[in-house]
């Protein structure tokens, strides 16, 4: 450990002892919630405590669920499947709160800024506007992102089979982690603005040279956002093990500017007006965890330890997250939702600039979210292992009948083409009726044939165009019958 | 079966080798004893890892044009899907819910009935709709009286 870092943890040590509460605050306590003392973590859970559209719709999901539950009968061997995609269900509703509850308290945050007369919409002939706009514009693909992950978790609520519920989850799982990746770098560029406005609005720097600086702060940002906002598995992955480093970078940047502007101040004797300012800026973002103080450090004894407790995940005496927010992470891990890299990033953001320079989490701290052998094996196969990503991947709702679907709501991330699965070649002949293996003369249980009759039958029996749950219900019946495993994958390109 | 392990190596010869291994002679003797089991649970019996449901109904498909009892066996998928989505048998109200229950069965049975009796499987479902069963009405196997007078032997 250098020893820069050592004392940066003596400096958290120190502020933490004071006010990181170890027990979860109450109110909404099942909810994420970075418990610092400052109150809400703006990254995550914001400052409102108004309830969401998502909190006040939960109790009527999960009722919908278990009326689900109880009409697959009795028997309850089914039990603990339901059980643990409700968990996961719920997990997922909760995650997406609490990150549309950060990009909410961004959001306002930004109209405030863009209309900072005295700092960024003033300065400059409103020069500075254009990063407030690129905050707004990568707030919209989250929003986006987190509406339709809502949407395709009420989509799940709706379906019978836990097989398909647990399925339309793991197709919401890539869009809500790339909004949570994105909303904590939104949070950080977020408090870059501040800074600027602050520094703007008092004139403490050169507006040319702070323009130029915004600049290079939104080029190193740029490449993660794009990734993340591209939806493309592989790469929001790789840009989830990228992202601590990244923050942790921008910390870096962040402390140098302050720097430059408090010496720049010293000279104008503007050095109080300064400490009131923009030492005093409370930031939103991570980095307020880990820049160091401006002021000196006092010498405190260190018990650190980057360790899971009964409040939750603790460094020293600093909770980094909540138990709650552990277990909810734990559970969409281990379902298959969230992937363990994204996760583990935003908990080595949260733990601040050790963990954010230093690679891995402790052993603990990952299996308190959820690692273990089945999940890194889930991990494996579902990227190259046996094969899977040279299979070709084909629609399990037959593209010539897009129409037809999209007339019954398969639009948007319900479109058909989100529901691929790779198969191997004998598998796709087979349910296409090719291959050798048929023992029938007459065959009528071609793949197309069969799923466009069985769902174009029950339409017209039931007498009103079917839903997208009862589509998916039947779509999901047959599929057990053919053997295809429920794991779905978008198509992208040809 | 989620691997494609399944449409591996020979699949006759395994669902025969199973078969067999349970005592048929078989797969229609093996299928008959179970006649209400789902095409997913009678492979999930034979073979949980290699065997799918469709497999199964191809086999039994393949055994019924030998002994020209495709119409038997067509009652007999009928059967089947009547008990997985009508456990309780033909509902008592018909509501929407209710409907669709309905509509979800004989759709994925239309689904699985070849072409030569697609036309005998639109005239039962029209029977049905014109003279619904009486409230419960759950056949449990292809003798089913009332199913039998939909769709009656012709071929033997």
């Amino acid at each position: 450990m250098t020893s820069r870092s050592l004392v940066v943890l003596l400096v958290l040590a120190l502020l933490s002892n004071g006010c990181a509460p170890l027990t979860p605050p109450p109110g909404r306590g099942t909810h994420l919630r970075y418990t610092h003392g400052e109150g809400a973590m703006a990254a995550w859970a914001g400052s409102t405590d108004e309830p969401t559209l998502l909190e006040s719709e939960g109790p009527q999901r999960l009722n919908r669920l278990q009326g689900a539950r109880e009409a697959v009968g009795p028997g309850g061997a089914e039990a603990p499947e339901w059980q643990s995609t409700l968990a996961a269900h719920l997990a997922l509703l909760r995650a997406v709160d609490e990150v549309s509850a950060s990009t909410r308290s961004v959001s306002r945050e930004l109209s405030r800024l863009r209309a900072s007369q005295q700092g960024i919409a003033g300065a400059g002939n409103g020069l500075f506007v254009r990063y407030v706009e690129y905050g707004e514009r990568q707030l919209l693909w989250m929003d986006a992102e987190l509406a339709a992950a809502a949407r395709l978790a009420t989509a799940a609520s709706q379906v019978e089979e836990p097989g398909m519920q647990l399925a339309l989850l793991h197709l919401a799982g890539p869009r809500l982690e790339a909004a949570m990746m994105g909303s904590l770098l939104l949070a950080v560029w977020c408090d870059f603005l501040r800074l600027t406005d602050d520094v703007l609005s008092r004139r403490f720097y050169s507006v040319e040279r702070l323009f130029m600086d915004m600049d290079r702060f939104q080029k190193m940002l740029e490449p993660a956002m794009k990734a993340l906002a591209s939806l493309e598995p592989a790469q929001v992955e790789a840009t989830a093990d990228d992202v601590p480093a990244l923050v942790g970078h921008l910390t870096g940047e962040f402390e140098a500017l302050r720097e430059t502007v408090r010496r720049g101040a010293e000279n104008l004797q503007k050095a109080l007006v300064l400490k009131e300012s923009v030492e005093a800026l409370t930031l939103v973002s991570a980095l307020k965890f880990t820049l160091p103080a401006l002021r000196a450090a006092a010498p405190a004894t260190l018990g650190t330890g980057f360790m899971v407790g009964s409040g939750g995940v603790m460094m020293g005496t600093r909770m980094v997250v909540s138990a709650e927010w552990v277990e909810m992470m734990r559970r969409l891990v281990r379902a298959g939702v969230l992937s363990l890299p994204a996760v583990s990033a935003a908990v080595r953001i949260q733990a601040g600039q050790v963990m954010m320079a230093h690679g891995e989490l402790p052993r603990g701290v990952r299996e308190a979210l959820g690692e273990g052998p089945e999940v890194r094996a889930m991990r494996v196969t579902g990227r190259t292992g046996a094969g899977m990503a040279r299979r070709p991947r084909h629609h399990v709702m037959p593209e010539e009948f897009r129409e037809w679907f999209e007339q019954r709501g398969f639009t948007g991330e319900m479109d058909i083409d989100q529901f691929c699965v790779r198969l191997e070649q004998a598998h796709h002949q087979a349910i296409h009726g090719g291959g050798n293996w048929k023992l029938g003369r007459t065959w009528p249980g071609e793949w197309n044939r069969m799923i466009m009759e069985a769902l174009s039958k029950a339409e017209s029996r039931t007498g009103r165009m079917l839903t997208p749950s009862e589509v998916l219900g039947t779509v999901a019946k047959r599929m057990q019958d053919y053997g295809i495993p429920m794991k779905f994958i978008p198509w992208r390109g040809r | 079966m989620s691997d494609g392990r399944a449409w591996q190596g020979n699949v006759k010869a395994r669902l025969y080798e199973r078969v067999r291994e349970r005592g048929y002679d078989s797969l229609t003797a093996f299928a008959e004893a179970r006649p209400t089991a789902s095409l997913v649970e009678l492979a999930e019996e034979l073979g949980p890892d290699d065997i799918v449901g469709v497999q199964v109904f191809s086999g039994l498909l393949a055994e019924a044009e030998r002994r020209k009892q495709v119409t038997r066996l067509v009652r007999s998928v009928l059967v089947r899907m009547l008990f997985q989505s009508l456990p309780e048998g033909w509902p008592s109200v018909m509501d929407d819910a209710n409907r669709f229950n309905v509509a979800k069965a004989l759709g994925a049975w239309f689904g699985y009935t070849p072409e030569t009796h697609e036309a005998r499987a639109e005239q039962a479902m029209a029977a049905l709709r014109a003279t619904p069963p009486p409230p419960g009405w759950r056949p449990l196997g292809p003798d089913d009286e009332l199913l039998l007078s939909l769709m009656p032997d012709e071929e033997a």
